[in-house]
């Protein structure tokens, strides 16, 4: 099992000795209690059954002077841990942040980049600032997760995390592989849309709004897309994501498995999807 | 009168799981010097329990699926929200309400600097939502 969306934000042995860090994760990620060993987050793993986790870092720098946990930390923690899997962030407005985000591919091995514009505060269309990044992206051959939707941040805004403005990327960058974190909720529809059209959008399911995985997930995937939707048009674009730690990864496994999906989606959500996306073995067919 | 306070930390690896801390609380009324009081065993958490019973390996599993049982994980609770204060969401009701039913201290007699337990008495510090670093705390009061 892979889990494409872990903040690796709450770990207490970076958190402790890195006031700044804990500044940034309190105030601006917004993340209000105790941090917890490193061993923690690797026993909620394996008390979820997830082999290998995405760990998501956050460069705003430009909107709030900060970055929750770098991009060598990513590295550093995915290579001591290879169950973790890194991604990237460079704050798109930054200088030179194309060829940041390609060191940080080429020399640090990390495997994507995250986007996070409700925190980083950019639009997603934007030609000047989004652009170069997903253009880098896709002569780097690895994908951009990109928050989509409600931000829980109190300093996050939602307004630039339309999932619509991704059909005109999808459009100008045909090889790029994205993926719409949350669903995109509340534009799931959006969302959907976007993913619907360009085989090469994922979405994944975090979503995380208002009761306990697996009542938010009957609610969107159910009951509100209808799961032979996802079954016929989506098998191969969805993606397992946990969003921890603002929720358990345990119960976020258990929501989507309380599901009635096929063997063959299930698995392909859980496992194949992420690995065909990252490269690994056992992609899904 | 003595009162002694120690906090004793813990990983949890599990989910559920019962964590058998009788000999920590033994080993800690003898070395305390106290001859006759009361060592009282609280959790700092509300996510788990503090509970006695006979260590073993099949009623810790009866006990774990009991909890289970009577309060399970898919009833519509109020606390599956975002929880503000915390920035997560709370998702963790059953948990709560199984540490609830569980109790969060137990204590025992000293006597002639010893714990009085009864010969099959466990104390349990049981984890309800792990894992987690947990602590529980052991006062010793007496002279």
């Amino acid at each position: 099992m892979i889990d494409i969306h872990t903040h690796p934000v709450m770990i207490r042995e970076l958190v402790e000795k890195d006031p700044e860090l804990a500044r940034a994760v309190r105030e601006v990620f917004g993340l209000l209690f105790p941090p917890q060993p490193l061993e923690v987050f690797l026993s909620e793993l394996d008390a979820a059954g997830v082999e290998q986790a995405v760990l998501l870092p956050l460069d705003c720098t430009t909107a709030h002077g900060c970055r929750i946990v770098t991009n060598e930390q990513v590295a550093d923690l995915a290579e001591k841990h290879p169950r973790f899997l890194g991604f990237a962030s460079v704050d798109p407005a930054v200088r030179d942040a194309p060829k940041k985000l390609e060191r940080a591919i080429r020399r640090l091995g990390l495997r994507g980049l995250k986007l996070d514009p409700a925190l980083q505060r950019f639009d997603l269309d934007s030609r000047e600032l989004a652009f170069p990044m997903y253009q880098a992206c896709s002569e780097l051959g690895v994908p951009v997760l990109v928050h989509c939707g409600l931000s829980w941040s109190m300093v996050g805004q939602a307004k630039y995390a339309r999932p619509l403005a991704l059909e005109e990327v999808a459009q100008e960058f045909p090889r790029l592989r994205l993926v719409i974190a949350h669903f995109g909720w509340p534009w799931v529809e959006e969302a959907l849309l976007v993913a619907l059209k360009y085989p090469n959008v994922h979405l994944d399911t975090s979503i995380v709004y208002s009761g306990t995985p697996a009542e938010a997930l009957r609610r969107v995937l159910a009951e509100r897309i209808g799961l032979e939707v996802l079954e016929r048009s989506l098998p191969r674009q969805l993606l397992f994501g946990s969003n921890y730690p603002r929720q358990d990864i345990r119960r976020a496994v258990r929501g989507l498995r309380a599901l009635p999906l096929s063997p063959g989606l299930s698995e392909n959500i859980f496992q194949g999807n992420a690995a065909s996306l990252l490269a690994l073995e056992g992609g899904s067919r | 009168m003595k009162s002694i306070l120690r906090r004793i930390a813990l990983l949890t690896q599990r989910e559920t799981e019962l964590i058998d801390i009788t000999p920590t609380v033994r080993e800690e009324v003898e070395r305390s010097g106290v001859r006759s009081g009361t060592v009282f065993i609280l959790s700092q958490h509300t996510t788990t329990g503090l509970t006695v019973n006979e260590g073993l390996p099949d009623l810790e599993q009866d006990l774990s699926d009991c909890l289970e049982r009577l309060v399970p994980e898919d009833q519509a609770y109020r606390h599956a929200r975002f929880l503000h204060s915390d920035g997560q969401m709370a998702i963790n009701a059953p948990s709560h309400l199984r540490g609830a039913l569980l109790g969060f201290q137990v204590f025992f007699p000293i006597e002639e600097g010893r714990m009085v337990t009864g010969a099959r008495q466990t104390i349990y510090f049981v984890e309800l939502d792990g894992p987690q670093k947990r602590t529980y705390v052991i006062q010793i009061i007496g002279e």
